[in-house]
């Protein structure tokens, strides 16, 4: 990753099932939801220094396996078009909570072009003056 | 549904974006915004009015407000009414959250997918 600044994405959901089970759910291609189970054509090794690729609509995306720890963690970083060509990371964390998982995924290094360089803080501002704005654009290009 | 997200991605004016976020960036601008949106269109010296700044301060804050395309200016006799904008607002927010949308996405059907079988663990 170079010097440029960089954004992240954080997404949580409560999942439930134990987290052994969660974690193996994300990383088996056969169930719905995660990001190899969308792929039309898919390379996976996930194990720390494995390499995954996917390609989905004739998109790529490339990535290396940097932490694979039953039952609470996997990180790879993410090569896409959309990032630009740069490694971004992926971190999922999976936390026991009572019979269910609190799954947690973090998308960062995403990059911060020159658009949106130095200006997350004004992004969460209008993330709390607008909310059903991006809810209706969100809708709209649903 | 991941092409599209591509496809938007792609499109966004990088120079209409970067207005924006610059617009964003600094809290007085911020606090314009917010007084528009609660207020409707607005007289400048009521727009000023909140801010211990000189008016040239202000004024060069709207001019970068303007430049982003979030706000407008009518002149109403003597007056000019200055209004929100909030459509570029939705640009940013399409740029800023096509992987946020993708995650949500994907953790929803895998989420589902853990829920529906565990319905069918306890029937």
């Amino acid at each position: 990753m170079n010097s440029a600044k960089t954004i992240e994405i954080k997404v949580e959901r409560t999942i439930p099932a134990p987290p052994g089970e969660v974690f193996d759910g994300w990383l088996n291609p056969k169930i719905p939801g995660n990001p190899w189970n969308m792929a039309e054509k898919l390379l996976l090794n996930p194990k720390v220094d494995g390499f995954f690729y996917w390609n989905a609509k004739g998109i790529s995306h490339y990535g290396r396996f940097t932490e694979v720890a039953r039952p609470g963690r996997i990180q790879h970083t993410w090569v896409s078009p959309n990032t630009l060509g740069e490694e971004s990371t992926v971190t999922v964390i999976f936390k026991k909570q009572g019979e269910d998982t609190l799954m947690t995924l973090v998308h960062s290094g995403l990059p911060d072009t020159d658009g949106g360089r130095g200006h997350e803080k004004g992004w969460n501002y209008f993330l709390d003056l607008f909310p059903l704005q991006f809810t209706d654009a969100s809708r709209e290009r649903k | 549904m991941l092409a599209s997200h591509y496809t938007i991605w792609c499109n966004v004016d990088m120079d209409q974006l970067t207005d924006v976020l610059t617009a964003i960036s600094h809290p007085s601008r911020r606090a314009i915004i917010g007084k528009l949106a609660e207020s409707g269109p607005t007289r400048f010296t009521d727009v000023a009015k909140p801010f211990d700044v000189a008016l040239n301060a202000v004024t060069k804050h709207l001019k970068l407000l303007e430049r982003a395309g979030l706000i407008e200016r009518e002149r109403q006799g003597r007056e000019v009414l200055i209004s929100l904008r909030p459509e570029p607002l939705r640009l940013v927010a399409g740029w800023v959250h096509e992987y946020e949308r993708f995650w949500n996405e994907r953790l929803d059907q895998f989420e589902q997918h853990f829920k529906d079988k565990r319905k069918k663990e306890r029937k």
